[in-house]
This record gives C-alpha cells, sequence and structure tokens, in this order.
C-alpha cells in the first residue's frame, strides 16, 4: 500500500458521518413523493426534486469520503468493491431521478411509467443494500444477524468442560477474549492495520506492522506490549473508547503465548500454570475456583426459604450469608445458649437446623451442651468447611460419628472429652487440615501412632 | 411577612430534593389524613413506622435483615476472616532494629548514608537540616526463628516464638512523613481527617454478629505515651455515625457515662428509651435526617451494652494460666498487655474490628533504649494474643495486623555513639505483618537495600494493604462505596490493588 497523506485519511474519516445525510434524505424524499399522491399533501411535491437534489449532492460529498476512507487499505478488498460500486450506482441513480422529476429529462410520458415512484423505490433499495455493505465492513459481516432470534445459529461452541485440567488454553480462554475485545475490528472483513485475530492462521499472519505474537515471550509478543502501554498513548490497544482488557485477560493471554508457545490445542493441564492464572481461568470457566482468587471452594447449592431462617433465628441461632446470594450460611448458636437446665432443646434446635443442612458451610456450637449422639445429626451437613465444637461434653464416640465426612477443613475441639483414640477418625476425614485439641486428653505424643503422610496434612494444635 | 414559611424552599442539590418530596408526601397526607389518608401513610412508610417505640420491627424481623440479605449486597465472596484485630503501633517503630536485619551496616557505622540511596527525597524538618547523615546499625542482635527461619531481633524474644504463625510484609510503604496525616492516612485510607476509619467502613458493610456489642471498638493502652491520638482515627466519616468506633477506657468505667448515676436503679430505663424512641420516630419522620436514625441506634447500643460490657470487660474469670501467658501487665486494666487480653475477649463475643493503640514508637533520640522499652511492653502481649487465639481455633477465622504509621531511617538523628542514635520517620520502606485467617504464615514478603531504606522488591502501599484487608474479609474494595458530596468514596480511593501473594 502506498502511503496515503494523513490528511486524505482524516477527510476520509468523516465519510461515516456524512454518509448518513443522504441516506436521512433520500428516504424523506420517498415518503414526500408518497404522501404528496394525497390531495391534502400535494402541495410537497414541489419539495421532491429539492429533496433530490440534496440527497445527491451529499451523496456525491459521501462517495468522495468514502473512497478517501478506502485508501487506509484496513479493509477487506472484496466487500469494499461492493460497497464502492453500489455506492456510486446509488449516486448515479439519484441524479438521474433528480432530472426526471424536474423534467430535464422527458422519459416519463413517453413510456407510461410512473418513473418517479419507482425511481425513488429503487434509490432506497439501493441506499438499503449500500448500507449494509458498508455496516458489514465496519462492523464484520455477522454484525447484523448475530443475535437474531432465527436463522441457524451456527455455534462452533467448544465441548464444556468439567476439569479446569481439560480446558483448552486457546480454545476456552484466549479465543473468548478476542472475541470479547479485538476482532470486532480484527477480522477477516475489518482488518485494521492489516490485522485479522479471527483465527489462528490470522492471528500468525500479523499485521501491517509485523508479526503480533512472539510465542515464548509475551513481553516482546505485540499483542501484549500494545495493551500494556500507557492507556493516553497512540498505540494502546483497544483504542479509546473500547473497553480495555482487564488484568485477568492480560494475564490469561500472557500465560497462553508464555507457558504453551501460543499453541492452538493445549490444554491447561499439560503445562505449569501459575496461580493466579488458575483462579482466573477458573472464574472464567465457571468451574469451582478452589482456594483461589476467591475465599476458597463455593459448593453449588439452592436457595433456603425465608421463614426457614426466622425459625431458626427465633431458636437462637444467629444465620449470615457468607457471600451475598451464595445461599451458603454460616450459623452460630451463641455459647450458653443451651445450658444445664434445658439440655433437650438442642435436639429440637439442630432438627430444625437439619432442614437448611446443605447451605451450612461453617457452624460453631460451641459451649451448648453438644451430646455425642447429636453429632450423628451433625455428620448430615455435608458441606461443612468448619466446625466448633469445643466445650463440650463430646467424646470419641462423638468424633467417630463424623469420620466419614470429606468436606470440614477446620474442627475445633478444644476443651472436649476426646482422647488420642478421636486421631484415628479424624485423620480419615479427608480434607481435614486443622484441628483444635488444647485442654483435651490429646497430647503431642500421641501424633506418634499416625503415618507420616497423616502428621503432613493434619495440622494439630494443641495450646500451652 | 409571617406567611414567608409556607412558600417551599427547595433545593438544586439531587439528594435534598429527594428528601424533600418525602417531606411534601408527608404533608400532603397529614392534610388528608382523615380516614383513608392515615392508612395511606401506613402503607407508604411501611409498618415499622406503626409501632415505634424499639426502632419499629420485630427484633427477629431486625436480626433476619442483619444476617439474612446484606442490604449493600455483601460480603461480595466467600470470607476467610470474620474478624480483625489491628494492633496499631503508634509513631513508627523502627523496621531495621526488629525484623528487617540489615548485617551488612555493621562495617558502615558511622559514614555517610549515600545520595543514591536518599534519591533526592526530602527528609524531615528534624533531620533534613544535619550537616551529615551518618548510618547507625541497630545496637540488637538478630536470630532466625522457627521453621520459616525469620529474622527477629532479641527486643522481641515473645514474638520470635511464633514467627511461624506470621506473614511479614517488608515493603510496606506510605505517603507521610509526619505522625498525624501519616496515621490519618493507614486507618482512613487518606491524609486528612474525615474520612471513614477501616472498622467503621467494615461495621457500615458488613454489620454486626452481636447486637449487644459495637462492631467496632477502640482500646488504647495507658502504658504507651506518645504522639497524640484523636478521635477521627476511629471516627465514621461521612458514615452514618454508629459506625464510629467505641473506645474502651481503662478503669472502671470502660465506656464512659454507661452506669447508671448513683440512686437511681435503672428499672424504667426501657420504657423511657421505647418512649424516646416513639418521639425520635416523629422527627425523623418530619426530617427524614439519617442521623436521627443513627442516634437512636446509638441510645439502643447504649442501652445494651449497660449489661453487656461490664461483662466483657470483667476479666476475673480468666484463670492465672492466661494472665502468665499475656504478663504481669495484663493484671493492670488498661495496658497494653490487658487490652490483648481484652481485645480476645471482644473477638470471642462477635465484634468485628478491634482496634488497638500502643503509643511511644517515636524514637528520635535514645532509639536503642527507647526501642527495648516499648518491647517490654508490648512484645509478651502480641505474642499471647497470638498463641491464645490459636489454640482457641480463631486464628482460622481471625485476622491480626501489627504495624505502625511508617518506619525509620538508617541514618542517625542527632549524635550517633557505637551505643546510641537516633531514627527519624521512614515513609519510603516499613515492615508490617499479619497473622491468621487467610494469609501465608511463616512467610515473608518484599524486600529492602542493605539500607533499609527502599523497598527493591514486592513494595505494598497503604491502599494495597487496605484492599488486602477487605478482600480477607469478603470484601471488594472497589465495590464498597458511600455517595457524599456527589461523589463516591471508597476506603482506597483510586487505588490499591489485592495482594494475592500475601493469601493462602
Amino acid at each position: 500500500m502506498n502511503e496515503t497523506s494523513d490528511f486524505i485519511l482524516f477527510l476520509g474519516r468523516f465519510h461515516p458521518l456524512v454518509v448518513h445525510l443522504p441516506i436521512g434524505i433520500l428516504m424523506f424524499a420517498f415518503l414526500l413523493e408518497i404522501v404528496a399522491r394525497k390531495e391534502k399533501f400535494e402541495s410537497l411535491n414541489t419539495a421532491v426534486p429539492f429533496a433530490l437534489l440534496l440527497g445527491f449532492l451529499s451523496a456525491l460529498i459521501a462517495c468522495v469520503l468514502g473512497y478517501m476512507l478506502s485508501l487506509s487499505g484496513d479493509y477487506d478488498a472484496a466487500m469494499l468493491d461492493s460497497h464502492f460500486w453500489f455506492g456510486v450506482f446509488t449516486t448515479f441513480l439519484v441524479l438521474l431521478a433528480w432530472l426526471v422529476r424536474t423534467d430535464i429529462l422527458k422519459i416519463s410520458k413517453s413510456h407510461k411509467v410512473k418513473a418517479n415512484i419507482s425511481a425513488l423505490t429503487l434509490i432506497v433499495i439501493l441506499v438499503s443494500v449500500t448500507g449494509h455493505y458498508g455496516g458489514n465492513l465496519t462492523h464484520g459481516s455477522d454484525y447484523l444477524t448475530k443475535y437474531a432470534p432465527f436463522g441457524q445459529t451456527e455455534k462452533k461452541e467448544l465441548v464444556a468442560v468439567t476439569k479446569i485440567e481439560d480446558a483448552q488454553i486457546y480454545g476456552h480462554l484466549v479465543q473468548p477474549i478476542l472475541e470479547s475485545k479485538c476482532t470486532s475490528c480484527h477480522n477477516e472483513s475489518k482488518k485494521k492495520g492489516g490485522l485479522s485475530l479471527a483465527d489462528s492462521l490470522a492471528i500468525f499472519q500479523g499485521g501491517k506492522s509485523g508479526q503480533v505474537l512472539v510465542p515464548g515471550s509475551a513481553l516482546k509478543s505485540e499483542m501484549i506490549k500494545r495493551v500494556l502501554l500507557q492507556p493516553h498513548h497512540d498505540d494502546f490497544m483497544p483504542p479509546e473508547g473500547k473497553t480495555a482488557l482487564t488484568e485477568e485477560e492480560i494475564a490469561i493471554i500472557s500465560y497462553w503465548i508464555d507457558s504453551s508457545q501460543a499453541g492452538f490445542k493445549t490444554t491447561i493441564g499439560t503445562v505449569e500454570t501459575p496461580e493466579n492464572v488458575l483462579g482466573f481461568a477458573a472464574a472464567y470457566l465457571g468451574l469451582s475456583a478452589e482456594e483461589h482468587a476467591t475465599g476458597g471452594a463455593m459448593p453449588t447449592v439452592s436457595k433456603v426459604d425465608e421463614n426457614l431462617i426466622k425459625d431458626l433465628i427465633s431458636e437462637g441461632f444467629r444465620v449470615s450469608e457468607l457471600a451475598f446470594d451464595s445461599n451458603l450460611y454460616e450459623v452460630v448458636l451463641p455459647a450458653k445458649t443451651v445450658t444445664e437446665s434445658n439440655p433437650k432443646t438442642m435436639d429440637e434446635k439442630l432438627e430444625k437446623l437439619l432442614k437448611i443442612k446443605d447451605n451450612v458451610i461453617w457452624l460453631n456450637l460451641e459451649d451448648n451442651q453438644i451430646t455425642d449422639a447429636q453429632l450423628q445429626t451433625v455428620s448430615q451437613f455435608k458441606n461443612l468447611q468448619k466446625l466448633n465444637l469445643n466445650n463440650n461434653a463430646i467424646t470419641d464416640a462423638g468424633i467417630s460419628k463424623l469420620e466419614n465426612n470429606q468436606s470440614i477443613k477446620s474442627i475445633n475441639l478444644y476443651s472436649t472429652k476426646i482422647t488420642k483414640a478421636s486421631l484415628a477418625y479424624l485423620s480419615k476425614m479427608k480434607n481435614l487440615k486443622n484441628v483444635y485439641v488444647w485442654k483435651t486428653a490429646l497430647k503431642p505424643e500421641d501424633m506418634a501412632a499416625l503415618d507420616e503422610e497423616t502428621k503432613q496434612n493434619l495440622h494439630v494444635v494443641f495450646g500451652i | 411577612m409571617c406567611n414567608n414559611h409556607h412558600n417551599k424552599l427547595t433545593s438544586s442539590n439531587r439528594d435534598l430534593q429527594k428528601l424533600e418530596r418525602q417531606i411534601d408526601r408527608r404533608h400532603f397526607l397529614k392534610k388528608t389524613s382523615l380516614g383513608l389518608g392515615a392508612i395511606a401513610l401506613g402503607s407508604l412508610l411501611g409498618s415499622e413506622k406503626m409501632f415505634g417505640a424499639t426502632g419499629g420491627k420485630s427484633t427477629e424481623d431486625l436480626i433476619l435483615d442483619n444476617y439474612n440479605k446484606n442490604r449493600l449486597g455483601l460480603p461480595h465472596h466467600l470470607p476467610k476472616a470474620k474478624r480483625i484485630i489491628y494492633l496499631f503501633q503508634s509513631g513508627g517503630p523502627s523496621q531495621m532494629d526488629l525484623f528487617d536485619y540489615k548485617p551488612k551496616l555493621v562495617d558502615m557505622f558511622g559514614k555517610e548514608l549515600p545520595e543514591s540511596i536518599i534519591g533526592g527525597q526530602r527528609l524531615t524538618g528534624m533531620s533534613g537540616s544535619q550537616s551529615t547523615l551518618p548510618i547507625a546499625p541497630s545496637t540488637f542482635n538478630f536470630k532466625q526463628y522457627g521453621e520459616s527461619r525469620a529474622w527477629v531481633s532479641d527486643a522481641m524474644p515473645y514474638l520470635s516464638e511464633v514467627v511461624d504463625d506470621l506473614c511479614f510484609m517488608k515493603g510496606m510503604q506510605t505517603d507521610q512523613i509526619n505522625h498525624t496525616p501519616a496515621i490519618t492516612f493507614m486507618q482512613t485510607g487518606h491524609q486528612l481527617p474525615g474520612r471513614p476509619s477501616i472498622g467503621s467502613w467494615l461495621s457500615y458493610g458488613l454489620g454486626s454478629d452481636n447486637e449487644n456489642l459495637p462492631t467496632f471498638i477502640t482500646l488504647v493502652s495507658k502504658n504507651g505515651k506518645g504522639q497524640p491520638l484523636k478521635a477521627s482515627l476511629w471516627g465514621n466519616g461521612f458514615l452514618p455515625t454508629e459506625h464510629q468506633g467505641v473506645q474502651f477506657r481503662s478503669g472502671k468505667d470502660p465506656v464512659l457515662y454507661l452506669s447508671d448515676p448513683e440512686n437511681y436503679d435503672g428499672n424504667d430505663r426501657r420504657h423511657m428509651l421505647d418512649y424516646l424512641g416513639g418521639l425520635n420516630d416523629i422527627q425523623k419522620d418530619a426530617y427524614g435526617d439519617p442521623e436521627i436514625q443513627a442516634r437512636m441506634a446509638q441510645y439502643e447500643m447504649a442501652f445494651k451494652m449497660q449489661t453487656s460490657v461490664p461483662e466483657v470487660a470483667d476479666l476475673s474469670d480468666e484463670p492465672d494460666h492466661i494472665f502468665e501467658l499475656y504478663g504481669k501487665d495484663s493484671r493492670d486494666p488498661g495496658t497494653y498487655a490487658a487490652n490483648c487480653l481484652m481485645a480476645r475477649k471482644l473477638l470471642e463475643k462477635g465484634v468485628k474490628f478491634v482496634q488497638l493503640y500502643h503509643q511511644g514508637w517515636d524514637q528520635h533520640n535514645n532509639c536503642p533504649g527507647g526501642l527495648k522499652n516499648q518491647c517490654k511492653k508490648t512484645d509478651q502481649g502480641t505474642a499471647a494474643l497470638i498463641k491464645d487465639l490459636k489454640q482457641r481455633g480463631m486464628l482460622d477465622d481471625t485476622l491480626v495486623v501489627w504495624g505502625g504509621e511508617f518506619g525509620r531511617t538508617v541514618y542517625s538523628q542527632g549524635q550517633l555513639t557505637k551505643t546510641n542514635h537516633g531514627r527519624d520517620h521512614h515513609p519510603k520502606a516499613f515492615t508490617m505483618w499479619m497473622a491468621g485467617a487467610g494469609v501465608k504464615p511463616g512467610f515473608s514478603f518484599g524486600e529492602t537495600d542493605d539500607f533499609s531504606y527502599n523497598v527493591t522488591k514486592d513494595p505494598v502501599h497503604v491502599h494495597d494493604f487496605h484492599a488486602t484487608l477487605m478482600h480477607l474479609v469478603g470484601v471488594d474494595h472497589e465495590r464498597l462505596t458511600f455517595k457524599h458530596q456527589g461523589r463516591r468514596y471508597r476506603l482506597t480511593d483510586v487505588h490499591g490493588h489485592v495482594v494475592k501473594d500475601l493469601l493462602t
């Protein structure tokens, strides 16, 4: 492409602005023509030639500006061609229509055709077609129909992944980002800067300023360099007015270039993945972001009826939602709500709590006369992550009821009647990490009975 | 002329217009208040206003509101920490005499601090005019402790026992070089007073876990002397007043004016408050001033605190071995150690944010002696708090923060001798640590140069620290905002990044 002077391009960019003038004026001319057929509006007839002339002049200017814009070379040649010729032809037809209407050219009487109305109908059609081609050039050819409720919804969706390791770095993570932030300007039909990011081939072809990728080195890749510039820099991408890439998105694309050498089929599991990227990826894919970006794994549970919560509150429980709209709750029974004088009420309370058992992930029952038998009920809370049972008269028999639990990460048993026999049950709880056993018969030397692996995983706090 | 008050005063401010509209509706209904009007009023204002007394809704409903669905859509994500205790070391503890071990300084004793290190920084008026800035190596001995092999000086023998629970941030940075702006910045995210403090933001955003105690409590230890502290540090700023920190004092009355006057048994207080509440409700309907609501909430809280505070402030049921753990100071109410113990009790009761202050870390002169003295007063209490929280399983969901408003200079302020020197304020690098819920235990983040003067790796700015703190309690610091004077404010202003490297 020869260098086009900046001034030409500057003028050219007014094309999208000016082009709407002939569209509007010609449409209006068409309306005038139709309405003027009614006797009441006959006087409007005189306005039609004027509208046509104005339409022609503005169309002419739009054509010239459009040509200037096309010199930038940012557009797909084939699509540009049809837009160009349709535009020129429409302009010519408008001129013709004006000539006919003003009787400079006399064809209507001789051929018995309603030249005016048919010419204008044709113009409207042509204007629409030209406009459509123009729109496709700017926004991409599927812009208009992408969200259409009918027609073929040809989605090239990848198989949804259930495990984060199986996700394709490009297909599942990078491509959606490119599609949301880049390809509206960098596609096959509208190659801004000569670059298309539509598919792997196009990406490796690069753009006017060369390759966009340096596999294995994100920071040397033009693609990453551009998005990391200061937002006011001329070369910053996406340009001003478009939504910039988020930190997470940049991290994911960088990781793709660095770790997988910009491979198009590589999956997350096969390369080394930094923890933060894993977190972003999990969030993107809607997979459980175990221990990543947020405070921890979030089991998906159903909504709890508000009346159940009210009921629990009237029983003395404190119920708080741990994250807004997660339906996951922390439930605390304040210490000494149940005392020696009314130990029986605990069964009722737990029975009520059982109704929301899947929704409770932190449960605190400290100092409330909990018995071993009641731990049978507690064992049904399958999403529990944190359980406080301290200062209750529970024994090893109670702990044995929890041994099959797979979710609890932290259990507080200080000031209970447990002994070293509980260690065997606790070590069976797969997810358990922290155990608090201060003021119990359990002593540090009892840990010797455990195998090495359990000792590594289980963090038992004995206190002083 | 006297009829002027019938003319409507209307405001051009949109928020005020909203209030005015409320008043208009009230006037309208008042005029048509016979029959239908009164009923309409009742339904418009909601049932809560119809039954004055305790502020309206049944307690259960209030609790439900509080616990079930947070009105602000918080927490934004699963929290790691349910509670925070912030041990503020006011004055600016010297990082290179406590945690930031700089062995190379020994050989540079008395040498001039290179200009390349100072980097054209503007010093304070206190040392800026000194003709020389001689390097003063630490007079303390450093050793490595625990499995994490963390360096701690012998000024803190007790803390060195718990280093495997601590997460050091050695690259802390602040924007302020003088006490008042620096403390204000650290506590409110801005150097000028008037913004809400961290605890107020959390109280506002997350609500209370114990309706009988304030969500945010401040303790100032009596055995620290130094730069004054002021209430704006735990103030609510532009947030509703009930979110300000309630200061507990040492001595007989932890909260002033809470106990009944002599010869008054307090039996009719509930009745009095109910009636007062009714009157305030009328006033609130008339003027719609949110501060009336705040005042009502505070009366109610004060009433509840009449029983809850004496209970929680009473340390007599603590066993001897706990007092021994915190040190003998802990038997003397109001000392740092006693406040640490009190803080643990408050946290146990569900207080969300305890802000503790200990003054006197401002070692402009006699740094070796002064620092030793400070550590003697605080070291055992701090370490005991960590141990005590840990053995109770509370470190699982409690975040402990330790730190001052800035660090201190490597060069001596005033005369340097082998055994004595002073240190001036230093905002460009200092050390803080956190422990407990959601932060990596036995971990050190950030590095400084050989002079502990500039951060060379992984800096953590005050805004980043705030963002991280908020993250740990389930709050996205960019989304907890409050509109005031036409602008939405947040703790981190327009800054701050969550430091993910610190998180478990």
